[in-house]
């Protein structure tokens, strides 16, 4: 079981590792007990996802037909922390879904994206009708999704799909590196800059400003907010502790 | 508008000029400029005389590249701090002008300079702008909107990617992903600030201000019409 996916932490790091492809239910299920672990680790800081092979995560609907009634997304969506999607190769169906769930998209250069399941009389299962249009706007999400187009890294990167695209070779280290930075950073700024971000856009903006004022001063409480402030005027860098 | 320290404020025809001017400090926000904006602001809301409004830094370097540190940690207590935040709302203020208001950005546009930016509705920036939100790496978030407004503008990727990180983007990358309107040479900014600015003041003022409640109003609403 434990081999479907592999689950590394070091230092505040963990690193998601999707060893089955094309996904199945064993892999979902794995991944939302992983994901759970996870949310309960308040040392857990910040996390990469990435896939095993030439591929990042592949569609599930061509192997599982509508029978496959599993979610990917939606464990990682509930990720307190911020997820940055390492995207070794190509995504295609659930594993773009998998992707949009993740805050921080960085891809490689050979990797392609699609949602194809328009092709097999299907719609998309995993999020990509709410999330896609959401990230890159309705136009190119509704074409995209009622085209089964597939499109490169670098349309991926023009049309905001991915924030980066880097040789494939290097998709995982640059990932780690940001990850790692991210790791070292005050954690719960972290995780309510993240919440203020995905909570605001479903609320009317005043409503969102209301949310980011109160997670604000609530930051106040914390420790980390201190030595950061302080760690600036003494200009020297910050050691942040979680508290 | 007398005695102000921290900003300018002008009239010149039917546009209102707000200049943040602290420029030995990069012009950062401190509580004296978040009054003096409120001041500002106040009166450019009830003065229909301003068609369209254009907030700029003054200096060469900056915008303006934040909040001014120093006056952080000897803040109120939280709960006080907060009750001031929305006793004299002046992010709310502006985002709710009844007039258009267009940001001249350039250099260092971080933090507080990128809130008042994305405040504005229409954002031109110098070739030599350059974008950053640091607040995650100094241990708190953003407190003036930016959790919201720049999601709105560019999406949720692109909006992590910048607060989670806190890395800086150039003013190209800051066009690509829409977080400005457009990018102008540098001595060209305040003259294709006020060529604009003076397009828009020469339009019917009922129909401009409509338009902008709108579109402001209108994104916090669903469209209705379905399949």
């Amino acid at each position: 079981m434990n081999s479907i996916v592999k689950l590394e932490c070091d230092r505040g790091l963990a690193v998601i590792r999707l060893e089955q492809d094309p996904p199945g239910p064993g892999l979902a299920d794995r991944l939302a007990a992983i994901c759970d672990e996870l949310n309960y680790n308040t040392d857990i800081r910040a996390a990469v996802i990435t896939g095993s092979g030439p591929v990042f995560c592949g569609d599930a609907a061509t192997a599982h037909g509508a029978q496959a009634a599993f979610s990917l997304s939606t464990p990682v969506a509930s990720l307190n922390c911020p997820v940055i999607a390492a995207i070794n190769g190509d995504a295609i169906g659930i594993g773009l879904e998998l992707a949009l769930a993740c805050d921080i998209r960085i891809a490689a250069g050979m990797a392609h994206f699609s949602l194809p399941e328009i092709e097999g009389g299907l719609i998309p299962f995993d999020g990509a009708t709410q999330r896609l249009p959401r990230l890159v706007g309705r136009a190119r999400a509704i074409e995209l999704m009622l085209t089964g187009e597939v499109i490169t890294a670098d349309e991926a990167l023009r049309i905001g799909l991915v924030s980066r695209v880097v040789p494939a070779e290097d998709v995982l280290n640059v990932a780690l590196e940001m990850g790692r930075e991210m790791a070292g950073k005050a954690s719960w700024a972290l995780r309510y800059c993240k919440e203020a971000v995905y909570k605001g856009l479903d609320r009317t903006l005043a409503q969102g400003l209301q949310l980011e004022g109160d997670l604000y001063f609530l930051l106040h409480t914390t420790e980390d907010r201190v030595e950061g402030v302080k760690s600036f005027k003494e200009k020297r860098k910050p050691e942040f502790k979680g508290k | 508008m007398e005695g102000f320290e921290t900003i300018i404020f002008e009239k010149k025809g039917q546009l209102a000029l707000i200049t943040l001017n602290r420029p030995r400090v990069l012009n950062i926000y401190n509580v004296r400029m978040r009054d003096e904006l409120y001041e500002v602001l106040s009166a450019i809301e009830s003065d229909s005389d301003v068609h369209v409004a254009i907030i700029r830094g003054a200096g060469e370097k900056a915008f303006c590249a934040g909040a001014d540190l120093s006056e952080f940690l000897s803040a109120p207590a939280p709960t006080f701090a907060r009750h001031v935040r929305w006793h004299r709302d002046v992010w709310g203020l502006f985002l709710n002008l009844p007039q258009p208001v267009i940001g001249a950005l350039h250099g260092y546009v971080f933090g507080s300079g990128i809130e008042m930016a994305m405040c504005c509705d229409i954002r031109i920036a110098s070739e030599d702008a350059v974008f950053g939100l640091p607040e995650v790496a100094l241990g708190f978030i953003p407190a003036a909107g930016a959790t919201q407004t720049v999601p709105r503008a560019v999406g949720p990727g692109h909006a992590l990617d910048l607060l989670l990180t806190g890395r800086r983007v150039g003013a190209q990358e800051a066009l690509a992903m829409r977080l400005v309107n457009r990018v102008v040479p540098r001595n060209d900014l305040q003259v294709e600030a006020e060529k604009l600015a003076e397009k828009i003041a020469g339009y019917d003022q009922g129909a401009v201000r409509k338009l902008k409640q709108a579109v402001s109003r209108g994104l916090d609403l669903p469209v209705g019409s379905h399949p």
